[in-house]
């Protein structure tokens, strides 16, 4: 994982800099732009526990509007979902001399809604790196399957997204282009459904989309 | 250009639909998933007991009739049954001996039929343009559950025939024809695994 993040930084921090080397090449600076992008997340840390796979099954709308020079601000509206099966799990109520095994389904979906803010270093180039940080709400869905059982909690928490990524425009006054990300979010949700109790649920997300850009 | 779009966006689409693996419906689970549910008697002295005797048949028990299975799938379920009693340092009770604990074997079964009807409305050229149609469809599934039973022999008490049961094990989804041989093995230890109070003295 530290070789992706690595990787990933050290590409859009190399194109920056390409990019930065050519004054002279032509390009816009857009007024706003909208993002729709496939998410992949990674869990993390106590969530992991719950479900240790990453999750391909999510999207990601954002939309962004220029401030002043590169300085942008805007919202994020994603649906992320993770999910694992576990062949034979053993639930005990010891006082009572209960104890369940049994195949189970654990899944996670997520509706993450943020206000962000974000600079991009070259605004007007054709590569456009940028760094955002994302501050918002969390809804949560644990839900924990066994037979025809679907136990769940439901949960509203904070979460914090701090982002890298950078903006590949098509041409160089193409209002359409790609966009790839990579994100850290952290939120005070949590899981507790029988034994497995997990806080401050901390994940890393993977965006790869496209975008439209308004003059 | 607008090809270019077009072609991004399928890939996401295909990519996003692609990643959005579905679970088997609660129906499928039951069928084929297992669940091993046991509760002891707290309060039981499991080392106070030697001689243990299986029962040489499972009863079924559906919502027609009561019958009694002796075919391999229950010789698999009792004999694995009495392997494991042994393992815990149990003893078969010999000819002429009273047991100190009776094993029986209960099967239950259930079919569930459902009806789906959804309400469409279909557009049929000339005729009126929309006209309701309403398809059924019928499914139906079998589902069963394997209760193992330990009852206290050793402390029965003939003047109020009062039974006690020591411990309980319920196998859902066994026995539904869509476990193997070792499925049902395996089953059976994991009721003993999960119990692991069960156990003669000296062992």
């Amino acid at each position: 994982m530290k070789k992706v993040v690595s990787l990933i930084i050290l590409v859009v921090l190399a194109l920056g800099t390409m990019q930065a080397q050519e004054t002279k090449a032509p390009g816009f600076t857009p007024h706003s732009y909208y993002t729709f992008s496939w998410n992949t997340a990674f869990p993390l840390g106590d969530f992991h526990k719950w479900v240790s796979q990453p999750g391909p099954a999510g999207f990601d709308i954002g939309g962004r509007y220029l401030l002043r020079k590169g300085l942008f601000t805007g919202f994020n509206v994603s649906w992320q979902r993770v999910s694992e099966i576990y062949n034979a799990q053993t639930y005990t109520i010891p006082d009572k001399g209960i104890a369940l095994t049994a195949e189970n389904y654990r899944f996670t979906w997520m509706v993450p809604f943020q206000v962000v803010i974000g600079y991009h270093f070259i605004p007007d180039k054709l590569i456009s790196p940028y760094v955002s940080l994302g501050i918002g709400g969390d809804y949560m869905e644990h839900h924990l399957l066994i037979q025809e059982y679907d136990i769940y909690k439901t949960y509203w928490d904070f979460s914090l997204t701090p982002e890298i990524g950078a903006l590949v425009k098509f041409g160089a006054f193409s209002p359409v282009g790609a966009i790839i990300a990579f994100n850290y979010k952290w939120t005070t949700n949590h899981i507790d459904i029988y034994q497995t109790t997990s806080k401050d649920l901390q994940m890393l997300n993977l965006r790869i989309g496209i975008t439209y850009m308004l003059r | 250009m607008k090809t270019k779009i077009s072609l991004i966006a399928l890939g996401l689409g295909l990519l996003f639909t692609l990643a959005c693996t579905k679970y088997p419906p609660s129906t499928d689970r039951l069928l084929e998933d297992l669940a091993v549910l046991t509760q002891y008697d707290t309060k039981a002295d499991f080392g106070s007991y030697k001689y243990y005797v299986v029962a040489t048949s499972i009863k079924k028990i559906t919502d027609k009739d009561t019958t009694d299975i002796t075919n391999a799938d229950a010789q698999t379920i009792l004999g694995e049954i009495s392997n494991q009693m042994k393992q815990r340092g149990y003893l078969p009770a010999p000819s002429g001996t009273k047991a100190d604990l009776g094993l029986s074997v209960m099967y239950f079964q259930n079919t569930y039929v459902y009806t789906y009807s959804y309400n469409y409305w279909g557009y049929y050229y000339p005729y009126y343009p929309y006209y309701p149609y309403y398809p059924t469809y019928y499914t139906s599934y079998t589902a069963g559950m394997l209760l193992i039973e330990m009852q206290d022999l050793k402390n029965y008490n003939p003047t109020t025939q009062k039974v006690y049961i020591r411990w309980d094990a319920f196998i859902r989804g066994l026995m539904t024809g869509t476990h193997t041989n070792s499925d049902l093995v395996a089953s059976v230890d994991q009721a003993f695994i999960q119990t692991p109070q069960i156990q003669a003295s000296g062992k």
